[in-house]
């Protein structure tokens, strides 16, 4: 009889561990893949500036606003904010029961920690003066955090809605917790494992606040080097995204029957920076040949896969954007006799520096150097290694011409600010230079766009850079995946709409 | 000499080689132009954040505190901790080691399997039909590029015939093209230098000696001839199983393999300068570790080589 039960008892037992089993294998969809070119160095959203942590981490951690699909910033884990009048007081009021993947309750006290704790000496973060504004948080009850700024500041909302304005758990920052290589928010995601240099697995949140989302239970980010490995990846299934399908490999994609592909402008800013400091840059009239000695959209087709042209500091599909295209027209003829003018012939050596990590902008480089080449000047590349690129060219502003991608940013102060006052480009205007200081302190749309307008048209005519264009981004998508975003502005990850479509 | 004495002695001869290594690596880096902190900062972060990125790294104190710190640490076998990634050194080597050596072990076998018996063939049957194929082979495993080679296997049996996984390392499965495309170069190497080293040694006056006894030319062959002629060959197999345990940059690259290669690689790019120095101490420890397993190979091989 004994045995019988005990017989009886693990039958039960098993019948209900696989029926659990079943239940859940059958509700687990199959995991997207997707592929990462690079491995993020870490995934603490305070303590780098690199765009692969952001990336990830857009999947891990929310903020209290971000930007929606057209790039207007809504509510996040903030189900609303205000501002005082004399626009210093900033009162976001939290969503409720908001579960951290710890299983910690959102409060304003995370808030609070969160900032607290970039804003410190000690976090060293990069992103540290983007909160520096932030006199005092309050905490009146759970659900509201009262920022004090020290002064009115427009660009605060950007931040907030950035990736480094991530939400973290007090917790966790008391206990000193290993953020570097174990992120724990209240993203759409949790990390379950990261290999690094080969793949980071997200899991779904079921107690995500987006009810119904994220669709997908799991994402593989898979980190590839090699572009063709990508593609072949993608076109033999065993990849359902790769974001990022360089010119080359374009006609490949096209042929396959289960590929669709996906074209969006970038929010960068594409540029050959110039040195104005120093001869012969110093000459307006030198700075304008170079604007009319590039055919842009020859270069935005050729080095990069297409684009907008812009005639000014600002990405093309920016609100603040404005056309300046007409200023500084394709005409190397014109060019020729600005530098007759200005005495500029190939017995003065140019160094154009190139960062050879970015092959797009080392292939522009070399499209520049045959256009100029061409209106009579003696242009010769130096190749640079990233690190001497920052360290040299833009710290130290030791170059002639260089050529770069602008990042997008979602305030156009963090486009714009320190321009007139220097940068790497050394350019001086005193009239720019206050005006930007002045937009990022003026409050609403129409005021700040008036402002940038006007700074817009002087670095338009002033031309411390050949303003190239915004380049468009290949994607290519499985048919059977729909719903992939990428954030406008920070150029992260969405997966949260991300599905397979049943065949 | 006994063996003790010598151990000894080359662990002595270690730590020389240590001490000079790490001392030329250390202040290599810091010539070259570069900065850790501004890699970490970005392009838009203002010099306070930059100044307190040097601090947190340590970097803003002098290169002799930042010398005597790093031979303090060495010392204590301990690498440092890696500046991009806030993960201590060992544990990110320690992370990468078994892809690394399991590769490497594979790569050096399949090496030796193709090499050691043809190169043997190629020199026994010199002209014959064993020597072409020995020769066509050694041509197309050092002219052929691995990184072309990669690409090639990945289309076909991983993508045109789907045995093998495209990326990923989660089994050794993952390992097997790649330790094919590492294999072959070294094999040819390898190759080459066991035809010649056979050659060399069937010319030899004892062999002839060996000949007018009346020994078989089997017995000639693999047992008088080849275990001379192998010593050259191991000394250059442990120098290339050497180099791949300090890991193979354009295989891991090509095949998404976290290895080591990639890890000091990217260690380079981002002048993680802990990161690099420990890369080059343990990459100089292993070498000194074959170069001495390879020399208890060679008396084993031939007694009248003694340790010495």
């Amino acid at each position: 009889m004994k045995k019988l039960l005990k017989a009886g008892f693990v039958l039960i037992i098993l019948l209900a561990v696989t029926g659990v089993l079943f239940a859940a294998g059958a509700k687990e969809t199959k995991p997207l893949n997707f592929s990462l070119s690079g491995n993020p160095d870490t995934l603490d959203p305070q303590a780098t500036s690199g765009t692969l942590t952001f990336q990830v981490d857009k999947s891990i951690y929310d903020t209290l606003a971000e930007p929606n699909e057209k790039g207007v910033i809504v509510p996040a884990l903030a189900e609303s904010w205000d501002v005082s009048d004399d626009s210093l007081q900033w009162t976001f009021h939290l969503r409720k029961g908001v579960k951290f993947h710890n299983g910690d309750t959102l409060t304003s006290a995370d808030v609070k920690a969160t900032f607290e704790r970039i804003t410190d000496e000690k976090t060293a973060s990069p992103n540290k003066k983007a909160f520096d504004v932030i006199s005092s948080i309050d905490t009146p009850d759970d659900l509201t955090v009262i920022f004090t700024l020290s002064k009115p500041f427009a660009p605060f909302l950007g931040s907030i809605a950035s990736g480094w304005g991530a939400i973290l758990p007090k917790s966790l920052i008391d206990a000193g917790h290993d953020f570097d290589s174990q992120p724990v928010g209240t993203g759409p995601y949790k990390m379950t494992e990261w290999i690094r240099d080969s793949k980071v697995v997200l899991d779904k949140n079921p107690d995500y606040w987006m009810k119904g989302y994220p669709k997908l239970d799991k994402v593989i980010m898979n980190i590839i080097p090699e572009a063709s490995v990508q593609i072949q990846g993608l076109i033999s299934g065993q990849l359902d995204i790769v974001y990022m399908v360089g010119k080359d490999d374009l006609p490949l994609l096209e042929k396959s029957d289960d590929i669709k592909i996906v074209k969006n402008l970038t929010s960068l800013i594409m540029v050959m920076a110039i040195n104005c400091s120093q001869p012969p840059f110093d000459d307006l009239r030198v700075r304008q040949a170079l604007n009319y000695a590039i055919d842009k959209q020859k270069v935005l087709d050729t080095a990069y896969s297409g684009g907008k042209v812009i005639g000014t500091f600002m990405d093309y599909g920016n609100a603040y954007y404005k056309d300046f295209t007409d200023l500084y027209p394709y005409n190397p003829e014109k060019a020729k006799q600005l530098l007759k003018e200005a005495g500029v012939g190939n017995d003065v050596e140019i160094k154009m520096y190139l960062p050879q990590n970015y092959p797009p902008h080392v292939k522009a480089g070399e499209i520049y150097q045959e256009m100029l080449t061409k209106v009579g000047l003696n242009v010769k590349i130096q190749m640079v290694d990233w690190s001497t690129w920052i360290g040299d060219v833009y710290r130290k502003s030791k170059f002639d011409l260089t050529v770069i991608g602008h990042t997008g940013k979602l305030d156009p102060n963090g486009t714009l600010s320190g321009y007139g006052n220097g940068k790497y480009v050394q350019w001086y205007n005193d009239e720019a230079a206050a005006l930007i200081e002045k937009a990022a302190v003026t409050m609403g749309y129409e005021n700040r766009k008036a402002i940038y307008d006007k700074v817009l048209e002087i670095m338009a005519k002033e031309v411390p850079f050949v303003y190239l264009g915004s380049s468009y981004r290949t994607q290519g998508i499985r048919k059977n995946v729909k719903g992939f975003r990428m954030t406008p502005n920070l150029d992260t990850f969405d997966f949260r709409w991300t599905e397979f479509i049943d065949e | 000499m006994n063996l003790l004495l010598f151990v000894l002695k080359r662990f002595l001869r270690l730590l020389l080689t240590i001490l000079i290594i790490s001392t030329i690596i250390f202040f290599v880096i810091r010539v070259i132009p570069g900065d850790p902190a501004l890699v970490v900062a970005g392009i838009d972060a203002s010099d306070e954040e930059i100044q307190a990125i040097r601090a947190k790294l340590g970097t803003d104190a002098p290169v002799t505190v930042q010398y005597a710190r790093w031979m303090r640490d060495l010392v204590r076998l301990d690498l440092g901790t890696s500046l991009t990634s806030g993960q201590s050194v060992k544990a990110l080597i320690r992370q990468r080691f078994p892809l690394t050596f399991t590769l490497a072990v594979l790569g050096i076998i399949l090496g030796v399997i193709i090499a050691i018996p043809l190169g043997v063939l190629s020199a026994v049957h010199r002209w014959s039909l064993w020597d072409y194929l020995g020769m066509v082979y050694s041509q197309a495993g050092m002219a052929i590029p691995s990184f072309w080679l990669g690409i090639i296997l990945l289309l076909l049996f991983s993508v045109k015939f789907p045995i093998f996984p495209l990326f990923g390392s989660d089994s050794l499965k993952n390992l097997v093209l790649p330790a094919i495309a590492l294999g072959f170069a070294r094999a040819a190497v390898i190759l080459r230098l066991t035809r010649a080293s056979m050659v060399d040694e069937l010319s030899k006056e004892y062999i002839i000696t060996a000949r007018a006894k009346g020994l078989t030319e089997k017995m000639i062959n693999y047992k008088h001839a080849l275990k001379n002629a192998l010593i050259p060959v191991v000394t250059v197999t442990g120098i290339q199983f050497g180099y791949m345990l300090g890991g193979a940059i354009i295989i891991e690259q090509v095949f998404s393999l976290p290895g080591l290669g990639r890890l000091f690689l990217y260690a380079i790019y981002q002048r993680d300068f802990p990161l690099i120095q420990g890369g080059v101490v343990f990459i100089a420890v292993i070498f000194s570790l074959t170069n001495f397993i390879v020399d208890i190979f060679y008396s084993v091989l031939n007694p009248k080589i003694r340790i010495s």
